[in-house]
């Protein structure tokens, strides 16, 4: 290996090593919680059948590949823990790079209005529906399409407000529009809401905006999977302009950053991004602010090691929350947005008043 | 490497900053940009350093249009100290100091050896070694300013933008950057306040006011009492120091007579 230049980059670099591995570690021992009680090597015995393609056989090929354990395991809580692992890197990466881009520590998908926009697109979808408004293709599309669409709406109003005057498409401006789209989206969705006066729908909708990882099955997992993947191999390769980027438009710029145009690559990138993240499992808040705040603290603003450290510890966060939300209260899901709030703001709340860590500024 | 201005103008809301300024850095010159508060000197740099684009005119590197290469390359000739580095987060001096080797660096480049070696003789040179593991935000103003002109040392450009590098700096570290920057031998541009570290350091000086470039010329022969009197209305005595042999300005009071 070759030599370390600077002591503390070594112990960081272990840290990546350590949570990849507590990563791989939390999916392989979340599938054994859950409501229903299935022994250890009852879910091993039949993860590993599944993973090595029915190689590894141990026990006999009925109870590994059918009946109410193999479904129980390998179609409900498999999915369902990839998909909290997957949805947290997204999050806390997508947040690590917006804080980057927009220089602001407190940007996230909410704060740049792409949450509300997704809501406004999923209430949309739920209380109205599309068929009554669209026909052909449009209508028969699901919830996550519209959440899709209304996030992917959000974020071109935010990039086209953040524009308009002209001059460059600065922070303040971006964190501005974002605040503006954002309660325009939530009145409307207000609206949406109390016009459509259904009490079955508006459960759906307040379900849906607290975010839940219920609905997750194999297929669905394909996409937001494949996203995580290219998204963190992507930003990998950015590391050094991420850094550069914290330093401010006018030093960026005087080291070789072309601003305007990585500010809004990275805008874009992310913002689909976490589009794909909210229209596949709702609103769960906090963890794209949250955790990049939580890792920052001790890794230091540096992306080579803040990027992976947030995106991994994102995916760890989600797949622990979301085995709290299934077991917390037998027989009943606790909505995931509730858990990752009631566990991340006492989290936020101490790393605030802890004092070797800033928001900045010169406190 | 020369930069040089043609004709630059600068509009900002709808008003126009700097009007067809017209100057020239030649290699390793150390040249300086005076004026009054106001007059445009910070506004005609960034057109320089590519944070604003004129409203008209060029910017030329060795006769080049800089308006046509790319940022990393303009960063690889270009070190800027500005007035304003106000961070939102945070880092050590010396990921600080390192991050000017950026322009040298693709994607995948990790810091080399090399690179540590540059940012620690950086800060050295404007003695912060002592301070590399620090956290920056904790710095006081002078030191910040320091850590950013150990940045652009690290750049290893041909030539230095400064704005007002002594702002925020006692006297020691006022003449000790204005030191390191003039023993680099590489081309300077500052916009200074201080007429007598003008006088100490700048070669060729060009006056700002109300946007217009109204003086050029080499530094002893334009810093008369006439011109500062006309600038920055200001009543002064501009004589030949017996010590040191350079010249030196004497600001007056308007209160002389009473304090007499």
């Amino acid at each position: 290996m070759k030599k370390q230049l600077n002591p503390r980059h070594a112990a960081l670099s272990l840290a990546i090593v350590v949570f990849i591995a507590a990563f791989i570690l939390s999916i392989l021992s979340a599938v054994t919680i859950g409501a229903v009680r299935v022994s250890f090597s009852d879910v091993y015995r039949i993860v590993l059948y599944q993973v090595t393609f029915g190689q590894l056989k141990i026990g006999e090929e009925a109870f590994l590949s059918s009946g109410t354990m193999y479904e129980i395991i390998w179609n409900l809580r498999m999915p369902r823990v990839l998909m909290g692992a997957v949805i947290g890197v997204l999050l806390a990466m997508c947040g690590v790079v917006m804080q980057a881009a927009v220089q602001n520590p407190l940007a996230d998908p909410y704060i740049l209005g792409i949450s509300s926009g997704a809501s406004l697109g999923a209430t949309f979808s739920i209380m109205i529906g599309a068929s009554a408004v669209f026909t052909g293709v449009l209508a028969a599309m699901g919830t996550a399409f519209w959440a899709f669409i209304g996030a992917f709406g959000a974020m071109a109003l935010v990039m086209l407000l953040a524009h308009m005057g002209g001059g460059r498409m600065t922070s303040a401006k971006l964190v501005l529009a974002g605040c503006v789209v954002g309660s325009l989206c939530s009145a409307f969705t207000n609206v949406l809401i109390y016009v459509g006066k259904d009490a079955e729908n508006m459960k759906t909708v307040t379900y849906w905006l607290l975010g839940s990882m219920v609905s997750a099955r194999w297929p669905k997992l394909l996409l937001p999977g494949v996203c995580a993947v290219l998204g963190l191999l992507f930003f990998l390769t950015q590391l050094r302009t991420l850094n550069t980027l914290l330093l401010g438009d006018e030093a960026a710029m005087t080291l070789g950053v072309n601003l305007t145009k990585w500010r809004m690559v990275y805008m874009i990138i992310t913002s689909l991004l976490s589009a794909v993240a909210v229209c596949t499992c709702g609103i769960v808040g906090f963890v794209g602010l949250m955790i990049p705040h939580i890792v920052r603290g001790f890794t230091g603003s540096d992306h080579r090691f803040l990027l992976p450290i947030a995106s991994f510890a994102g995916g760890i966060f989600l797949i622990w929350a979301d085995v709290i939300a299934r077991v917390l209260i037998q027989n009943t899901e606790i909505p995931l947005g509730v858990i990752t709030s009631a566990i991340g703001a006492p989290i936020f709340v101490y790393m605030m008043i802890r004092k070797s860590y800033g928001f900045g500024g010169n406190d | 490497m020369t930069i040089e201005t043609k004709d630059v103008s600068v509009t900002l809301s709808h008003k126009e900053i700097v009007k067809k300024a017209s100057l020239r850095v030649k290699e390793k010159e150390f040249v300086g940009l005076l004026g009054p508060n106001g007059s445009g000197k910070t506004t005609l740099l960034k057109s320089i350093y590519r944070v604003l684009k004129p409203s008209g005119g060029v910017v030329l590197l060795d006769g080049n249009d800089i308006s046509a290469m790319s940022y990393r390359d303009t960063a690889r000739r270009i070190g800027v100290v500005s007035q304003f580095n106000n961070l939102s987060f945070d880092f050590t001096v010396q990921d600080m100091v390192l991050m000017g080797r950026a322009p040298h660096k693709k994607a995948f480049d990790r810091d080399t050896e090399e690179d540590y070696r540059i940012a620690d003789e950086a800060l050295r040179r404007v003695d912060m070694l002592d301070f590399k593991d620090r956290s920056f935000l904790t710095l006081s103003g002078g030191e910040k300013q320091r850590i950013i002109l150990a940045r652009a040392l690290a750049q290893q450009v041909e030539t230095l933008i400064l704005d007002e590098p002594t702002n925020h700096l006692d006297i020691k570290y006022q003449i000790q950057i204005m030191d390191v920057v003039k023993s680099l031998g590489v081309g300077v541009l500052a916009a200074l306040h201080d007429l007598n570290l003008t006088l100490m350091y700048c070669t060729y000086v060009y006056v700002l006011k109300n946007g217009s470039i109204i003086a050029e010329g080499y530094t002893d022969d334009i810093i008369t009492e006439e011109l500062i009197r006309n600038v920055y209305e200001v009543e002064c005595s501009v004589a030949r120091n017996p010590v040191s042999g350079k010249l030196n300005v004497t600001f007056f009071s308007k209160l002389r007579e009473e304090m007499q």
